[in-house]
């Protein structure tokens, strides 16, 4: 990697501020995928500038729930609030009936996500990719989303990718490139689903540490990953899930030491 | 098979196969007492009249402006068949459902004759427009177009099925309606897909233009029809006919080597993602043994 990654908050004008102290309050989550009950009373909560790494088996319902953040998936029971703002629904007459798309698309304005997939879009340069939802989305004017993007492009080390197309990035530059993405719409909270997983385990470091420096400017972030390390260095919290429930929650120091439950334990076994 | 599969290759076959049919339809003709006037053939094909330059014109005219107005009506009706609320999926499925159920010889004497006679619109001329303008021309376009649409919305749904569903949350993620999610960043992903099928469309279209012989519309066919039944070229059809199909295979191998330059381009974009494998373009063409099952459905045959 040619510079490590710095400042990367100040590209887009200092550590998005959310407008309340609590980022994301989910209170008794729970969805089905049909008759799979995939959600079983999710609660928890994410404070301004707190890194919560969200840890469990596949299937344990931890993407899932992530994705219900920035309401990718409806819930079928319960509340999620990002910034004080009900996400997906609004409240009629005491019952919450989703909310219309345009509400939704201006809520998640808000809320950057990054995917296991990177999700780039394959007919835009690297740059078009980050400049795209500042144009269309904030109508930011083209030369400062130009700026913007490429300040945030010098600063996760691809500086000299601006105008290529994805499909000539390796995987650990197009995550990166997704990160500067998100980004470039000043989210208040980022989600990572499983950022590192699709990476050839030499990508995995250059995407952690972009990771780790948003986590260390005071990035608010939500982050379902096995990388335990990045855990134990970043998060302020670590929630391990498992049957669609939040079994255990501590420090990553409480994981690493003396973890309560036998499935935590045998988890972690597993991944360590 | 899609019927784009076999475009490449044998073009020298071809054409020798071609002259050799022609020799032997030739040949073996001289038999008859029929004699031929090969001067009316190649006359109508070297030195054309105004009114094989307007019949040619005005097919050319039709077969563009129909299309468009297919492609439009595709984008609308591959929206609507995939829409989640229920009246736009009905509507677009009995779009669909009709102009793919009927034949295009009813549409169109539906369209000109039918709308005509209730008075729903009576098709008056644009005067400016000379023969373009004519309210049958008008009828044929929009009978073309419509049904047009309705086989491009096949196609077109299948296009946009073809695009990742990560690409729509990905948009979706940062912020985009579905409109603008849509227009940025899925349809030109789609387009690519769609332009092999969209090509063939348009050949298929410039072929069946000679349908609007039945509200006489002065297009190619009907006017080497006009030629055959009056004038001094009267009951030559062989060779009236025969000319006739040449200007056809002019203005189709024209498109089919416009389209072979514009697919060339697209390969050479930035198809796909990484992981991508080969672009549908390329196990259509270049490799062809991919197996029929593992091609996305591109339903757009009649």
């Amino acid at each position: 990697m040619a510079t490590a990654p710095h400042d990367l908050l100040d590209a887009i004008g200092g550590v998005p501020r959310p407008a309340t102290d609590m980022v994301v309050e989910a209170t008794d989550v729970h969805k089905w995928f049909g008759r799979l009950h995939v959600l079983k009373g999710v609660s928890m909560a994410v404070k301004r500038q707190e890194v919560v790494v969200v840890i469990g088996a596949s299937g344990s319902g931890k993407t899932t729930f992530i994705r219900c953040v920035n309401h990718l998936e409806k819930i079928q029971q319960g509340r999620i609030s990002v910034n004080g703002h009900l996400i997906g629904y609004r409240e009629v007459s005491g019952k919450l009936v989703e909310d219309r798309e345009k509400n939704i698309a201006r809520q998640r304005q808000e809320i950057g996500m990054v995917f296991q997939r990177f999700n780039l879009f394959p007919h835009m340069t690297a740059l078009e990719n980050i400049m795209e939802a500042p144009i269309q989305v904030r109508k930011t004017p083209r030369d400062e989303a130009t700026t913007i993007g490429r300040a945030l492009l010098e600063r996760v080390g691809l500086a000299a990718k601006a105008d290529v197309y994805p499909n000539q990035l390796s995987g650990g530059q197009q995550q990166r490139v997704a990160i500067a993405r998100a980004l470039a719409m000043k989210p208040a909270l980022l989600l990572f689903d499983e950022p590192t997983s699709a990476l050839d385990p030499e990508m995995i470091g250059e995407v952690l540490e972009v990771m780790k420096e948003l986590a260390r400017e005071g990035m608010t972030m939500i982050v379902v990953t096995h990388e335990m390390g990045f855990a134990r260095e970043v998060a302020d919290r670590v929630l391990m899930m498992d049957d669609g429930q939040i079994i255990e929650e501590g420090t990553p120091e409480h994981f690493f030491t003396s973890p309560t439950l036998e499935r935590t334990k045998s988890f972690l076994s597993k991944i360590l | 098979m899609p019927r784009h599969a076999r475009r490449d290759g044998g073009r020298p076959g071809t054409v020798l196969a071609a002259a050799v049919f022609v020799a032997l339809v030739v040949a073996g003709c001289q038999a008859s007492g029929y004699v031929y006037r090969w001067d009316f053939f190649f006359d109508s094909i070297f030195r054309p009249d105004s009114l094989i330059i307007r019949g040619v014109g005005l097919t050319l005219f039709i077969a563009v402006i129909s299309q468009t107005v297919g492609v439009i009506l595709g984008v609308f009706g591959a929206l609507g068949k995939m829409a989640k609320a229920t009246p736009f999926r009905i509507i677009a499925g009995f779009y669909v459902w009709f102009f793919r159920g009927t034949p295009l010889l009813v549409q169109i004497a539906l369209v000109y004759f039918g709308l005509g006679v209730t008075g729903i619109y009576g098709w008056p001329e644009i005067t400016p427009l000379g023969a373009f303008g004519k309210g049958a021309v008008q009828a044929g376009i929009v009978a073309l177009g419509v049904n047009e649409g309705a086989y491009m919305s096949e196609i077109v749904r299948a296009g946009i099925l073809s695009i990742d569903p990560g690409q729509m949350e990905a948009a979706k993620s940062l912020g985009m309606t579905f409109g603008q999610s849509m227009r940025r960043i899925i349809l030109p992903q789609a387009a690519r897909v769609i332009v092999p099928p969209l090509g063939n469309e348009f050949n298929n279209m410039l072929k069946t233009t000679s349908l609007l012989v039945v509200i006489s519309v002065p297009e190619l066919y009907v006017t080497f029809s006009y030629k055959n039944a009056s004038g001094p070229m009267t009951f030559h059809p062989f060779e009236l006919f025969l000319a006739a199909a040449v200007w056809y295979l002019l203005l189709t191998t024209i498109w089919g080597l416009i389209q072979a330059r514009i697919e060339r381009r697209l390969a050479k974009g930035t198809a796909g993602s990484v992981s991508a494998g080969p672009s549908l373009r390329e196990r259509l063409f270049r490799g062809g043994r991919a197996p029929a099952d593992e091609l996305p459905a591109i339903t757009g045959g009649r």
